[in-house]
């Protein structure tokens, strides 16, 4: 189940959307930002000061002792953020001391970065050995308190100047970064369209820069920000102990003077707390580009504060036009689809997900709602089991039990119709199980949360539904780790059946098994309909098992239904000219194949045209299609279909044009 | 295949004693690199305070014999190793004759009960709220307070610290500002010096809580995002489970894992920070020690302080990935975890 991310392509490589210049680059993060201008900020203080102010009050003796600041009584002019104790002017030492402590953060974070770069790509890319060495180093070294052993190299090597004080922090600074950029390159690896680079025969190196390197940019740039702050602190903590370099000033070597001369004793806070306060500015500008730079990252925590301010401003519940009530067209209907529009607000605009999507499940059938990847059938599962995921929202519609609206339910009320009425088997039961807690736990709390079981019966319960579905007992204490795909999904499915629903969604329930298991699992699903007589909604893209499986047949395409029929029409007498195209793609029916249909141009989503919506992929497509929508009507007996070519007026339009 | 297999334990000892190699050699090795050496450097300061040394040179070659310095560097190591594994350091060069590891160990017990406190609490509480950051359900006027709590993050631990010293106990004069109890309490078992040994725990450990809760709820809030997106996540919500147990069982309990592998890899971090804390509170710990013990050039308790911080640290991490298997039972099937 890929909640609201199937419209989001997954072979183009998302880097390539991210304009550097245009203006909803997410890299105009407002905390990224704000970041980078208080550090620039401190650092145009620390570059322009000496134009400004004689540094050379920085030394010994330059002006009285003790003197406060300007504003305070007994300040002096000349001296308008005082002296310390040994007469030298603070505004001066701060200019001095700024810049340097910047630059040694700067400096040991960008080598330990080039480093880790070097280090994780090897890890990563050529793996075996390499990759287990690096790896137990890096992890090994992460885990030794470098402050300690940089204290017992400070007190043996004199650090003369800040950039050796910069290369020995350089050598605690690699293990994270080389962490990173392995977890990365492992992870990217796996993505389609560094595979598409792969096969096409591209050199690593290309694939690395190119491919791989734009889309680690926040992640390597939050790292490097987040590893200035911590060499900025490991320096700025051997200045504090005194262990730094002690003839060039520093932030911290100002702190250890004050604490050793007793300031804080003595009420000299102007010695202390400007030193103090400007690395705290740099700290919190650092911290501030960090996680604007997480957010970049990782645009979930993005949509997460994004939609809760977007909630926040339009009152907690999301307006829903309601569809007329006791609108049922159906007596016998399970389930009732009404009107439902659904659409994702992102940032560039609202992707209609489903329009105006409209059927029925009736009691005791199947009904196969079918269409390629990023059509909006899992939106519609989704609206259907109201967990559709923001950005997206159900914006109208009725998705109807029993005569009770879903759509209409919050808290409480929603929560007792959700697997007594209305149960999922959800797509590759892959990661649909909890990881940490035995199956017994998760199909018992299923139960435990709409009725009122004893111990006893609900063991003897959970291992009935295991037997249900063909399961040995032992799979009661067992965790999803232990069980193959396949039981994995078996196991979903009892737990589906454990309080006899009146409907089950089963989304793509085999697609992530292979052949021999797929049919064992669909096998099942059968008997389980059979036996309890329950209504099922059945999604998928295999027109072949499509075909042994279900009912009736529902087409989507691109938000839309464009046709609804009885399984036997539908297949022998397809209407709608991209139903025909599915079925055209099956080679045979006994030999299943998954849908392939990518040749063809389809529309934005976000815009669609007027018209049919089918009409850039249509073969017969006309003027009329262009300008207005079809309709879905029934055509045939119980053969609903929304194309022109079935509509008598459709003639006389065109004859009417030709005219 | 459940909880601790065996190759899993082996596996975790041998990262256990690569890291104290890793670290011990590092510690052994940097003093031998640097110009000149500790022994003549001792004298010659010694001649310094006293004016003249009799014989310096004879001095200096019977205090390296003395230390074992003047055998060849792989005996030295093989000998240095020896006596890290009996925790035999040799005597305390600035106050000779205690011996080194008595006068660490008389300064272990501050820092693990300030640390552990310390790490206990700003974990605990930064997992809370985090969790909380990071839920969709959280009452909304529990939104906008949380990220209060964030506040100091970004600020290391000591210089928190310094001001915490200024305000609370110089300016206002509630509590404390350095040591880890008063002269005139009698150390012991009595309510008195217990009471006095917390009031001179508040402020370090407020300004190591304080400072670092935020980091660990950040990371939290990260992690509940990315299991709110998770698949199991959704399926609890369509069984019309209740908020709080998707909450805990669903939510936390995945969420929680990589927290504590951070907080695994982050001890490290955490120690060298309270060091700097011990500094500025003055506080009779570990890392104020070896701050006293580099100040006065003391060659073999630094030596004993960094090997035993890196073996406690190393310890710690340790005991944390023995327990990582009860709480998550996938471990011993993903090798590539950490
Ligand atoms: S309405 Fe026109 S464009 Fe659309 S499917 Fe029918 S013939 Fe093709």
């Amino acid at each position: 189940m890929t909640v609201g991310q199937q419209t989001v392509d997954e072979t183009t490589s998302p880097a390539r959307g991210w304009g550097l210049n245009t203006w909803d680059s997410p890299w105009l993060n407002f905390k990224f930002l704000l970041g980078v201008a208080i550090v620039g900020l401190i650092l145009l203080f620390g570059l322009l000061g000496p134009l400004f102010w004689d540094t050379d009050l920085a030394y010994t003796g330059a002006g009285p002792l003790n003197k406060p600041p300007v504003w305070q009584e007994g300040g002096l002019p000349e001296h308008p953020l005082g002296t310390e104790s040994n007469g030298r002017d603070m505004l001066a030492q701060l200019i001095l001391a700024t810049p340097s402590s910047l630059k040694v953060g700067f400096l040991a974070a960008i080598i330990g970065m080039g480093i880790g770069m070097v280090l994780g790509s090897v890890a990563g890319y050529v793996g075996g050995w390499w990759d287990h060495v690096i790896r137990t180093l890096s992890d090994s070294a992460v885990t030794i308190p470098a402050l300690v052993v940089l204290v017992v190299i400070a007190s043996y090597v004199q650090m003369t100047d800040t950039t050796a004080m910069a290369l020995i922090l350089a050598a605690f600074a690699w293990p994270g970064p080389t962490r990173l950029v392995r977890s990365q390159i492992l992870t990217l690896r796996e993505r389609s369209y560094v595979r598409m680079a792969h096969l096409s025969g591209a050199p690593a190196l290309e694939i690395m820069f190119v491919e791989m390197l734009p889309n680690m940019l926040p992640w390597l740039a939050a790292s490097l920000t987040g590893g200035i702050s911590v060499a900025i602190l490991g320096a700025t903590g051997l200045e504090v102990l005194g262990l730094g370099p002690t003839r060039v000033p520093s932030l911290g070597l100002i702190i250890n003077q004050a604490t050793t001369n007793a300031a804080l004793v003595r009420g000299l806070v102007w010695w202390w707390l400007p030193p103090i306060i400007i690395l705290m500015v740099i700290f919190v500008g650092f911290f501030l580009m960090t996680i604007g730079l997480d957010e970049i990252a990782n645009p979930r925590i993005r949509q997460f504060s994004s939609t809760r301010r977007e909630r926040a401003a339009a009152g907690e519940l999301p307006a829903v036009e309601h569809a007329e009530l006791g609108g049922g067209e159906e007596e016998d209907a399970a389930l009732e689809v009404d009107d439902l529009h659904v659409h994702y607000f992102t940032p560039r605009g609202e992707v209609i997900a489903a329009n105006g999507v409209d059927f029925s499940v009736r009691k005791g059938e199947i009904l196969g709602l079918v269409g390629e990847s990023g059509c909006g059938k899992t939106t519609v599962a989704m609206a259907i089991l109201q967990v559709v995921q923001p950005p997206g929202r159900i914006v109208q519609g009725a998705v109807r039990i029993e005569d009770r609206d879903l759509v209409s339910l919050s808290g409480r009320d929603l929560r007792e119709v959700r697997w007594r009425d209305l149960a999922l088997v959800p797509q590759g039961a892959m990661n649909s199980l909890n990881p940490v807690t035995p199956i017994r736990e998760q199909m018992a709390d299923a139960i435990l949360a709409h009725e009122n079981v004893g111990r006893l019966e609900l063991e003897a319960r959970i291992l009935g539904l295991l037997n249900d579905v063909g399961l040995p007992e032992r799979v009661i204490d067992m965790y999803p780790h232990e069980l193959s795909g396949g039981m994995k999904q078996r196991v979903c499915i009892a737990m589906a059946i454990a309080l006899n629903p009146q409907v089950i969604i089963a989304d793509e329930p085999t697609s992530a098994l292979d052949v021999v298991v797929q049919r064992v699992v669909a096998q099942t699903l059968l008997e389980v309909k059979e036996r309890l007589g329950v209504s099922m909604v059945m999604i998928g893209h295999d027109m072949g098992l499509q075909a042994q499986l279900v009912d009736r047949i529902a087409v989507m395409y691109a938000g839309n239904l464009v046709e609804v029929a009885p399984v036997e029409s539908a297949f022998s007498e397809p209407l709608h000219p991209y139903t025909q195209l599915l079925i055209e793609s099956i080679p045979s029916i006994k030999e299943r194949k998954p849908l392939n249909v990518t040749e063809g141009l389809t529309h934005d989503l976000r815009n669609p045209p007027p018209g049919c919506i089918f009409q850039f992929r249509c073969q017969h497509v006309e003027q009329i299609c262009r300008e207005r929508r079809p309709e879905l009507v029934e055509r045939e007996d119980d053969h609903l279909v929304a194309c022109w070519l079935y509509e008598p007026e459709r003639q006389s339009m065109i004859e009417l044009e030709e005219a | 295949m459940r909880g601790l297999t065996r190759e899993y334990v082996l596996q975790r000892f041998l990262m256990y004693l690569l890291t104290i190699w890793l670290g011990s050699t590092l510690i052994f090795v940097i003093p031998r690199l640097a110009p000149g050496d500790p022994i003549s450097e001792m004298v010659g300061r010694l001649s310094l305070d006293a004016g003249y040394i009799e014989n310096a040179d004879k001095l200096i070659e019977s205090w390296k014999a003395r230390f074992g310095l003047d055998a060849p560097i792989h005996v030295q190591y093989f000998r240095y190793w020896g006596n890290v594994f009996r925790l035999n350091f040799g005597y305390s060069l600035s106050h000779f004759p205690t011996e080194a590891w008595t006068m660490v160990s008389d300064a272990l017990p501050w820092s693990l009960g300030l640390l552990t406190v310390a790490t206990v609490l700003s974990f605990s509480i930064g997992v809370t709220i985090g969790s909380l950051m990071g839920w969709r359900r959280t009452p909304r006027w529990l939104q906008l307070i949380l990220p209060g709590s964030l506040t100091f993050t970004a600020i290391p631990y000591f210089m928190f610290g310094i001001m915490l010293i200024y305000l609370v106990a110089f300016e206002l004069d509630w509590l404390p500002a350095t040591g880890a109890y008063s002269r005139r309490v009698d150390p012991g078992w009595n309510l008195p010096f217990i009471k006095n040994v917390l009031t001179h725990a508040i402020l370090p450990v407020v300004s190591i809580v304080l400072t670092s809760m935020g980091g660990w709820a950040l990371g939290m809030r990260g992690l509940m995002i990315s299991v709110n997106n998770e698949d199991y996540f959704l399926l609890a919500q369509v069984k019309g489970l209740s908020p709080t147990r998707i909450f805990f069982r669903y939510g936390v309990r995945n969420a929680i894992l990589p927290a504590l592998t951070a907080l695994a890899l982050g001890l490290g971090g955490l120690i060298s920070g309270s060091i700097l804390v011990e500094f500025i509170f003055a506080y009779p710990g570990t890392g104020y020690t070896l701050y006293q013990a580099i100040i006065s050039q003391d060659y073999t308790v630094t030596q004993a302080i960094a090997n035993l911080i890196i073996l406690v640290t190393a310890t710690s991490v340790f005991l944390l990935d023995l327990l990582y298997p009860f709480i998550d039972p996938r471990i011993t099937y993903k090798r590539n975890m950490r």
